[in-house]
């Protein structure tokens, strides 16, 4: 199949139900809402379900519903509306569910603005609802890597039986760029006798499945909680994924950034290049698991001096990027949010500057 | 070699097309083509449904080259809020030499027009539909024509001609632009509505050759990008040198 140009959030849509995903709840929130525009014209095409709940806490209880009982499900929605879904992820999480969770990020706190920014770092990938949980959090830089990550979220849900975070911008949902898509992968979950509720008499077990979250008993509870963390750390080990950039020569500075901003440090990296300055950058392609080793080990290098942390957020991911380096070398913060993106040019003279302190 | 053909738009053109057709990277490039030869060329930017990416995005550019944009009030430029100025009904009652209306998308994107019907009465209006057949739900005629009824709808204003604006961003070759022009011509037959133009890269223009094609061609310098690219340089072709350009800032 050749290309066709799509807008991001048209092409997320495509990919879930090339994923094998029919059931579809959402509520609409700019910059996501052509998802479920899109998904409003093309699910009843395929046979698929879109229906829009009274709210983004109803559409997150829908979704536990639908994975409880083993459908491939998923949802797309924006900054507030992810602030909503929130205590749904803690009980699907607890009660090990799959699911697809796609957060566009708009400006924040509060209703904030429509223009994109990554200010839910921490809301991904440190918790966002409550007690000790994870999201797997994946962070697509483009159009056809969404596509790639949408369509590998849903077997990895069901792999670890968590839900699975596509963390995007606002530029990667309203942006159009040419895509091919992957074959389709219309297999049903491979593990769902294991624990959906599908009705005693569907599947070969002879003892009912329980989707729950409550445990009153403290030591089932603390068991539970060691099996959740056994879980993200199998995560840890098995499912980092980065991209490095210039990073075969000597280099001094070492960048770390996701998303669409890593796409405008490549372009400064290039200028600082041609100006004799060699700059690598790591780009977390997962934000949880977070590429610490990889990170550690480049910042480790001889003749790296420096490591900056470029967000579209006020100092979320430096955390990670710190925590990674252990020291190794100074670690410095630049960012802009609210709908501001860094510009080239800024990028450029903020590595020069940083350099010279 | 025959002298290209110009485009020869008047009064008020409205730019209608399904979501992501183009409809604003070619209404700039069509205000600053017809600015070269108009008095006066107005741009108003009616996108009530899109959040990002919208002429307003281009304010600075079109201002430098002395086209008057119309936009909702400043506070709200970057709402997801359909403002309407009173200014835009104003601006459709005088038209001047020539008005450019960058529409929403899809029917939705359309339905604004309705509301502006008794601006519209007395005037002949041409209305565009943008067709990429590169995006999903317009790559048939069938889909295209599907497209038009609902935005006529939508609007109460028939469609009166299409813009052919085949391409796939940085990877449109040479080949996209003559199958999109194929497609866009078959279109035309079969709709029996005229090819208005149809649009090439700047860069590709001069590598096209002006006999391949029955309609005009727009070239584009894309102004609408993401943060990592530079919006292209704005030049004028030069007559003097096939596909060479003259840089006008």
């Amino acid at each position: 199949m050749g290309k066709v140009l799509m807008k991001g959030n048209e092409a997320i849509g495509e990919a879930a139900i090339r994923a094998g995903c029919l059931n579809y709840f959402a509520y609409p929130i700019t910059p996501q809402s052509e998802v479920a525009e899109y998904l409003a014209r093309r699910m009843p095409e395929v046979g698929g379900v879109f229906l829009q709940g009274e709210s983004e806490v109803a559409v997150g209880y829908m979704i536990f519903g639908a994975a409880g009982c083993g459908a491939r499900v998923f949802t797309t929605s924006s900054s507030p509306g992810i602030s909503l879904m929130s205590e749904a992820l803690s009980y699907i999480t607890c009660a090990q569910c799959p699911a697809v969770f796609v957060n566009i990020m708009r400006g924040g706190p509060g209703l904030g603005g429509i223009l994109p920014s990554q200010g839910d770092y921490f809301q991904a990938t440190k918790g966002g609802g409550h007690g000790d949980y994870r999201l797997l959090v994946m962070a697509p830089a483009s159009v056809q890597e969404a596509v790639e990550m949408v369509m590998a979220a849903f077997p990895l849900a069901e792999k670890y039986r968590n839900p699975v975070m596509i963390l995007g911008d606002g530029l990667i949902g309203q942006m159009m760029e040419p895509v091919a898509f992957p074959e389709d992968l219309l297999s049903e979950p491979a593990n769902k006798d294991d624990w959906a509720t599908t009705g005693i008499g569907n599947r070969s077990g002879d003892t009912p499945n329980v989707v729950k979250s409550l445990f009153l008993d403290p030591v089932q509870l603390n068991n539970h909680n060691l099996l959740l963390k056994a879980k993200y750390d199998r995560m840890r080990r098995d499912e980092v994924r980065y991209e490095a950039y210039n990073m075969d020569g000597d280099y001094r500075v070492l960048i770390v950034s996701y998303g669409t901003m890593s796409r405008v440090c490549r372009t400064a990296i290039d200028s600082l290049k041609e100006e004799g300055l060699e700059v690598a950058m790591i780009r977390p392609q997962t934000l949880f698991p977070f590429p610490e080793k990889a990170i550690r080990e480049a910042a480790g290098k001889e003749g790296c001096r420096l490591a900056v942390s470029i967000e579209m957020s006020m100092g979320q991911m430096v955390e990670d990027v710190e925590r990674s380096i252990q020291g190794r070398c100074p670690v410095e913060w630049y960012g802009k949010c609210g709908g501001e993106v860094p510009t080239p040019e800024e990028i450029v003279d903020v590595v020069r500057s940083m350099l010279q302190k | 070699m025959r002298a290209p053909l110009a485009i020869q738009l008047q009064g008020i053109v409205v730019i209608v097309g399904n979501y992501g057709s183009g409809k604003t990277e070619v209404a700039i490039n069509l205000a600053l083509a017809c600015r070269r030869a108009e008095a006066h060329v107005r741009v108003i930017d009616l996108d009530l449904v899109n959040p990002y990416f919208r002429t307003r995005e281009a304010r600075y550019l079109l201002k430098a080259h002395d086209i008057e944009l119309i936009l909702p009030p400043a506070p709200y430029l970057h709402a997801d809020l359909p403002v309407l100025s009173p200014a835009v009904s104003g601006a459709i009652r005088s038209p001047g030499p020539l008005t450019i209306l960058d529409v929403g998308g899809d029917d939705v994107g359309a339905t604004v027009l309705a509301s502006l019907a008794d601006a519209f009465r007395g005037h002949t209006i041409d209305m565009l539909q943008v067709v990429n057949p590169n995006r999903p739900n317009t790559d048939s005629v069938a889909g295209c024509q599907a497209m038009r009824i609902e935005i006529e709808t939508a609007a109460q204003l028939a469609v009166t001609g299409w813009i052919g604006n085949a391409h796939l961003m940085e990877e449109t070759s040479p080949d996209t632009i003559v199958a999109g022009y194929g497609f866009a011509s078959e279109l035309s037959r079969a709709s029996g509505l005229p090819l208005s133009f149809i649009t090439a890269p700047m860069a590709l223009v001069g590598s096209l050759g002006d006999e391949a094609f029955d309609c005009p061609v727009l070239p584009i310098q894309r102004q609408l990008v993401p943060p990592w690219l530079l919006a292209e340089k704005i030049t004028v072709p030069d007559s003097r040198t096939p596909g060479g350009a003259t840089d006008i800032g």
